[in-house]
């Protein structure tokens, strides 16, 4: 095939329809996010990693679903050995992470690598507006990622309800607010840092090998130095275990005893503390990848 | 289509640090298709930079289409389009899929972004490739799908950015067939090049940048001196020369390149008289035109 293209005149038919200038530019932003980080409109290899994620996020509700419809059948009497939404979150929680490593560097960095940047720049988009749309994008899928398989767990184990569907759901609502305020603490806790990294930092696998490894190094980090309680002040490294805080902050929303391998608990902070360095360092990822992008766009 | 300035500038000024970028730039520019012409490092790109509002400049105001280019941003950019000099494809999306977006960045509903983005990619000429990757584009078909998406949401007002930059000879003249057809589409260009002989073909206006500085903004017919008769004499040169000389005629020789201009006589019928009564022969004869070469080196010492 020829790489030179022939003009042909056709005339040229001036545009008078309508433009919804910055709010149509905001969501083509956000919904093109969305696609980007499914991988959809993209080669088949964009898409393997993220749907083998959904899929590993939701197929073990819909198991425990299931296995709870065959049990109910089978065995009316027998107790459900499957657990409950705050244990799916710690299946959850682990899936999710992967996913926003992966998520958050494909977002960002290749408008920046190849300056795709200054197409925004021409747009009725200003820096603040790109840099929403896109983490309103991850929010989403994240928050989604979280809460589809909560959903079904919660609409299937109504289902199979001796005391009726309605009557479980509405026996069952309490858990609604625990979810939905559960999703939120994940999402908050993941998605803002790994934006933040994703912002400096010039390739993707960088960006998703260096979130990782803060998250993984952290936590080995604080276990090790809560441990050696020998150590003036080795209490306070329990605050670089990020991937510890979401689970304290579940557990105090469930109202239960945190798990013994969380290393906020171990060092004798409370669980407020948690939520107060998810939220600070949300805050602050968010200030700088707003500052980086005033001086890109 | 008004007269009023599409583009204006006022004592702007920008530095980066030490560096001065633009000091004291001044211009009105018309309606159609004009000129940023200089060197690399003259300005041109700043200059673009703080007309879409991504730099801000540290004196003065800038206005497009009527609007201040920093505190009216937005509106500025919901009427133009804009052609980066540097890359700014994504390379694993399809033309067809770039261009629509863009349409859609622009504001425009998803059904219009379609229909308008497959007409555009067809005037710039790649209805056939339009489904392929853009990483598997040649450089010429990377700058028509720049152009595509410059265009797509049929702006007021489009900004190129060295469209012609890294294309061969016959994707070149392609380039400059395209843009000199904006301005039939109602789309007022701003063409930055360093290629003077491009702006001379596509333009009618020419902003000239030298260090920051405006050298020149003014029509490009007013290079054309109709005063001065260019002529290329084959023969005796000096003779020619002698004989307007003594006919009252200023003359100013370059070989057998005659420069003649008169103050009372037309020079033309001068030119003819002196050719005759010498017997010399002429090569070529026309009023004198100023090339924007000739303006910028003098311009520019």
């Amino acid at each position: 095939m020829s790489d030179r293209g022939v003009v042909y005149d056709l005339g040229y038919v001036p545009y008078e329809g309508e433009r919804r200038e910055r709010r149509g530019a905001i969501a083509t932003t956000y919904r093109d996010g969305l696609k980007r980080v499914f991988g959809i409109r993209r080669r088949a290899r964009k898409k393997i990693l993220p749907w083998s994620l959904v899929v590993l996020a939701i197929l073990p509700a819909v198991v425990f679903v299931g296995f709870a419809f065959l049990l109910s059948t089978f065995s009316p009497e027998a107790e459900s050995p499957f657990g409950s939404h705050a244990d799916y979150f710690s299946l959850s929680g682990g899936i999710v992470l992967l996913f926003v490593a992966l998520a958050a560097p494909e977002l960002l960095i290749p408008d920046r690598r190849e300056g795709v940047l200054a197409i925004y720049s021409s747009r009725p988009l200003r820096p603040d507006d790109y840099v929403g749309a896109r983490a309103t994008s991850l929010l989403t899928v994240v928050a989604a990622f979280m809460l589809i398989p909560q959903t079904l767990m919660y609409i299937g184990f109504a289902a199979l309800s001796s005391d009726g569907f309605f009557q479980a759901l509405v026996s069952n609502a309490d858990e609604i607010p625990k979810i939905l305020a559960t999703a939120v603490v994940y999402t908050l806790a993941y998605a803002p840092l790994a934006l933040l990294i994703s912002t400096f930092a010039a390739r993707k696998a960088a960006a998703t090998g260096v979130f990782l490894g803060v998250i993984i190094v952290g936590a080995g980090l604080a276990a090790s130095l809560v441990a050696a309680t020998s150590l003036p002040g080795s209490r306070y490294a329990a605050l670089l275990a990020f991937d510890g805080h979401p689970d304290f902050v579940r557990d105090w929303i469930y109202g239960r005893g945190p798990d013994t391998d969380i290393a906020m608990s171990n060092a004798g902070f409370d669980p407020w503390i948690s939520l107060a360095v998810i939220i600070g360092v949300a805050v602050l990822s968010a200030v700088l990848v707003v500052w980086r992008y005033r001086r890109l766009m | 289509m008004s007269d009023a300035p599409i583009l204006s500038a006022r004592g702007l000024g920008l530095a980066y640090g030490s560096i001065v970028a633009l000091h004291g730039v001044e211009f009105d520019l018309p309606p159609g298709r004009t000129g940023l012409v200089g060197a690399n490092g003259a300005g041109k790109t700043t200059l673009i930079k703080i007309l879409l509002g991504i730099l801000k400049p540290t004196l003065g105001t800038a206005t497009v289409l009527g609007f201040d280019a920093t505190d009216d941003m937005l509106d500025v950019r919901s009427r133009i389009g804009y052609m980066p000099e540097s890359d700014c494809l994504p390379l694993d999306v399809n033309a067809s899929e770039f261009v629509v977006y863009a349409a859609g960045l622009a504001g425009l509903p998803k059904n219009a972004a379609r229909q308008r983005a497959s007409d555009v990619l067809t005037l710039v000429g790649l209805e056939e490739e339009r489904f392929r990757p853009l990483g598997g584009f040649s450089t010429g078909m990377k700058q028509r799908t720049k152009l595509a998406q410059a265009i797509v949401h049929d702006p007021e007002l489009v900004f190129l950015d060295e469209p012609t930059a890294g294309l061969d000879p016959e994707g070149r003249e392609e380039m400059l067939e395209l843009i000199s057809r904006l301005g039939g589409f109602g789309i007022n260009v701003l063409v930055s090049s360093h290629v003077l002989g491009d702006i001379e073909r596509t333009c009618d206006w020419v902003l000239m940048l030298d260090g920051g500085r405006v050298l020149r903004s003014s029509p490009l017919s007013h290079l054309v001196d109709a005063d001065i008769v260019a002529v290329e004499v084959i023969g005796d040169a000096e003779a020619v020369a002698g004989h307007l000389s003594a006919a009252g005629a200023s003359v100013e020789t370059s070989g057998s390149r005659l420069l003649v201009s008169t103050t009372d006589d037309d020079p033309f019928l001068l030119v003819r008289d002196a050719l005759a009564d010498t017997g010399a022969g002429m090569l070529s004869m026309g009023p004198k035109a100023t090339t924007l070469e000739d303006v910028f080196l003098e311009g520019s010492g």
